[in-house]
């Protein structure tokens, strides 16, 4: 099942990949998530600890921050990492509380308590920012207002992907200076966290209000204004690589599934993967499957690594695996047949999956459009 | 029995532009001196190969000029020169550098062609366009790796020497994609072999001296196990070449028509019958010449260039739409040069999976190459299809061989057979000609009713 995003991984990515996957299959298999989706209790803190222990929150936070790295690029180790969880549907915000652990690592000093809880999966975070920069759109803003001290901050903000059992919240808020970020904890007065139904039962996403909630200058992340916003756009693409790479996890399954389907289903006294209609479609998707992994993995690896094009190949990631993703989950639905269409087959637990994934942290839409914005640039 | 599978095709009179069949040079005679080339000095080492190389380059090869236009495969008479570059660098101990000594190599390992490759590349080196490529990437290894020394000691020198390009004869008009279901046939008469059929997509035969020729030996054994290689003089009495003209006005690619030619036993690469083995180390070659792990590592800046250009000459770079099409096509280019070095990690990874796996960039190309160039014609708009006298049209001569991928060298649909059963491991279709007489094949295929034809009874049945 291993999704291998990387192609050739080191030892200690190895290594870190098969203890990622091992723990991942002996608590919280497949099997467990489907009890989830229909309505069990989500992974408990024991979970989230131990998922800490292995590294899962600290690859992209530097050594003097407390954090690791497996190779010398922990954006593709954490890339590796989503892989593997999206194959198994895993829920949790690995996402979101990546890129507040990114975030706050460069942010510095201040929040040391937070990061280190984060990385030892002692407390979950994600990354509000509903349609700041055009993110996404019409899924609300917050405002902040400047008072002696901090800011107040007002607005809802929908569409937030497992936010359910978050401690904190990285917001993005349009202030008085432009754009501003600021941590808040979700138990502080002011804020409230509701749950949204949606079609991805395999994740709790939920809606954000804050109403009148303070925070103080300590509590802001990078300078208001254009600073936040550069931070915002690395913030988007460190969201779309990880988010890609689950959802790559989440489609090899999906494809894996499909593919043992052809090869065991009979019809007209043979296996139907013999049929062309079936091996060709297959052949098809599993050339977008191999182009996804090799985008994702280009654009961790570049964006991990700063180099010029890390950005733009993020923003081709996610435009790519959050559109063609979706052809792959039809293709493998076709080849399912009717079987795809019962709630006992897994299917549709990838395909909601990834209908979802395809929009969070900004749509293919807003990607393209931030790639139509380097045209002509040198 | 069979008459039709055994008649050559007749050649559609006015369909192609008809040439003289073959250059004068190698259709006067076939030559017979075998050039000698010198050995390196005792005690060679890559160092002091280097500084040989360096210095017999300096003092006997022009520059390379950039800008220069490459060998032009409309002038037959063009070849002259580079056949002669090509000797000197024979003469010289430069050609084959690798390949054994016995057959006019130098026997050295690949650090010396190396060495060869880097002080090279400064100078004018021997074009022979699009045959040089056949000959000595798929052809002459496919040689070295099948044909009888006293074959080989004939045919590499003289290809080393510059005196021998080699073209494949392979597809038939009747016979693409089913490689093995190829009707020209080779047949024994008086301790000789008479050659009849037809051979096409042959780029560069008409200026090229042998082609390759994989023809039926045998009818009456199923078809990957009745067929020879010939090494078929292009000059040979009844050889006539014709080059095709195509959709986009060139005309490098070629049919052949055999009629009666005359071979012999000399002739024969590999054994009798077991051509299909040939084929299989001819198709390895062919697919490794295309793609080569690392083809990643030279991406392009910005957002597809060429298409930017494009839209800024007709006027429609701030047009949404465009500027979102550009995009769409930057996105699919970008996957495809990461799917490029995602293959080549695989394929160091486990390199027995290499021939497998190449399928997946070829069907890249083939997949992405017409969306590509069906992009193009919408940026560029009515003035993609309609241009001043005088001008190329650029556009559309890639959105006319913007499908050559899709089709050359292993159409999509191979490549997708290729990737369902040997990468993902499907199962294969039911075969309907492998275990029977190919005479059998085609006599039932004309009448094909869609029943699988009754196994013949199987042994101990009364």
């Amino acid at each position: 099942m291993s999704t291998r995003l990387l192609a050739a991984p080191t030892a200690e990515q190895q290594l870190l990949l098969d203890t990622s996957e091992r723990f991942i299959e002996d608590t919280l298999p497949v099997s467990k998530v489907r009890e989830i989706a229909e309505g069990a209790p989500g992974p408990d803190g024991a979970y989230f600890e131990t998922a800490g222990s292995l590294g899962w929150f600290g690859l992209l936070v530097d050594e003097a921050h407390g954090g690791g790295s497996a190779s010398d690029n922990g954006l593709l180790d954490a890339a590796a990492v989503a892989a593997e969880r999206g194959a198994r549907l895993q829920p949790g915000p690995f996402v979101g509380t990546n890129v507040v652990a990114s975030a706050l690592s460069r942010a510095g000093a201040p929040f040391g308590k937070l990061l280190a809880r984060l990385i030892a999966g002692q407390a979950r975070a994600t990354w509000v920012a509903g349609a700041a920069r055009g993110l996404t759109p019409g899924a609300g803003e917050i405002t902040a207002r400047a008072e002696t001290g901090g800011y107040v901050l007002d607005g809802e903000v929908r569409h937030v992907q497992e936010v359910a059992d978050c401690e904190a919240l990285l917001v993005t808020a349009r202030g008085p200076a432009g754009l501003l970020q600021a941590v808040v904890a979700t138990d502080a007065p002011g804020i409230e966290v509701r749950p949204l139904d949606g079609i991805d039962i395999t994740r709790r996403t939920g809606a954000v209000r804050l109403d009148g909630a303070r925070v103080g200058a300590d509590a802001v992340v990078g300078a208001p204004g254009s600073d936040t916003e550069a931070l915002f756009d690395r913030q988007a693409q460190i969201a779309a690589v990880l988010v890609c790479a689950e959802a790559v996890g989440t489609l090899h399954r999906d494809f894996e599934l499909a593919l043992e389907h052809a090869k065991v289903r009979i019809a007209f006294g043979r296996p139907i993967g013999s049929f062309q209609a079936i091996k060709h479609l297959l052949a098809d998707t599993s050339l977008t499957l191999e182009m996804a992994k090799g985008l994702v993995a280009a654009a961790a690896e570049a964006l991990g690594a700063d180099a010029a094009n890390g950005g733009e190949l993020a923003h081709a990631a996610k435009a790519f695996v959050g559109e063609r993703g979706i052809d792959v989950t039809h293709a493998c639905f076709q080849v399912f047949g009717g079987i795809g269409y019962t709630w006992e087959h897994d299917h549709h637990l990838y395909m909601r999956r990834l209908a979802a994934d395809a929009v969070a942290f900004g749509a293919p839409q807003w990607h393209r459009a931030r790639l139509a914005d380097r045209i002509g640039v040198a | 029995m069979a008459g039709t599978a055994n008649t050559p095709e007749v050649p559609a009179a006015g369909s192609a532009e008809v040439t003289a069949a073959a250059p004068a040079e190698v259709q006067t005679e076939v030559q017979t001196e075998v050039p000698v080339a010198p050995a390196p000095p005792d005690g060679e080492t890559p160092e002091r190969f280097r500084a040989r190389a360096r210095a017999w380059l300096a003092a006997n090869l022009e520059p390379a000029n950039p800008s220069a236009r490459g060998f032009r495969e409309s002038a037959v008479s063009d070849v002259a020169p580079e056949r002669a570059l090509h000797r000197r660098l024979f003469d010289a101990g430069f050609a084959g550098i690798t390949w054994p000594r016995e057959y006019g190599g130098q026997g050295l390992g690949p650090e010396y062609e190396r060495a060869f490759a880097e002080e090279a590349r400064a100078y004018r080196l021997p074009d022979f366009g699009i045959v040089g490529g056949t000959t000595f990437r798929v052809c002459a290894p496919t040689m070295l790796a099948h044909g009888s020394p006293a074959f080989l000691r004939r045919h590499i020198p003289r290809i080393l020497a510059g005196q021998e390009l080699v073209v494949q004869f392979f597809s038939e008009p009747d016979a693409g994609s089913d490689l093995a279901g190829v009707r020209t046939q080779a047949v024994r008469e008086d301790g000789r072999w008479v050659l009849n059929g037809s051979k096409i997509w042959s780029s560069g035969a008409y200026y090229a001296d042998y082609g390759l020729c994989l023809a039926r030996t045998d009818w009456d054994v199923p078809k990957h196990r009745g067929l020879t290689w010939f090494a078929v003089p292009v000059g040979a009495s009844g050889v006539t070449v014709r080059r095709i003209r195509q959709i986009n006005g060139g005309s490098q690619f070629c049919q052949e028509f055999f009629d009666d030619v005359a071979l012999t036993d000399d002739d024969i690469v590999g054994e009798v019958n077991n051509g299909w083995t040939v084929a299989q180390t001819m198709l390895i070659f062919e697919r490794g010449g295309g793609i080569g792990p690392g083809g990643g590592s030279s991406a392009p800046k910005g957002i597809a260039a060429d298409l930017v250009e494009l839209a800024r000459s007709v006027g429609r770079l701030d047009d949404p739409a465009v500027r979102d099409e550009i995009v769409g096509v930057h996105v699919n280019d970008v996957a495809r040069r990461a799917l490029v070095a995602r293959l080549g990690g695989l394929m160091r990874a486990d390199p027995a999976s290499a021939a497998h796996v190449a399928s997946y960039a070829k069907l890249a190309m083939g997949t992405y190459d017409p969306l590509r160039a069906n992009a193009a014609l919408r940026i560029g708009g009515a003035d993609a299809v309609s241009w001043p006298v005088g001008e190329e049209g650029r556009t559309a001569a890639a959105f006319l061989d913007g499908r050559f991928m899709a089709i050359a060298g292993g159409t999509n649909e191979m490549q997708r057979n290729g990737i369902g059963e040997r990468v993902l491991g499907l199962p294969r279709e039911p075969s309907f000609d492998s275990g029977r007489p190919f005479r059998d094949v085609l006599r039932d295929a004309s009448t094909w009713t869609g029943r699988v034809p009754a196994a013949p009874p199987s042994e101990g049945r009364a």
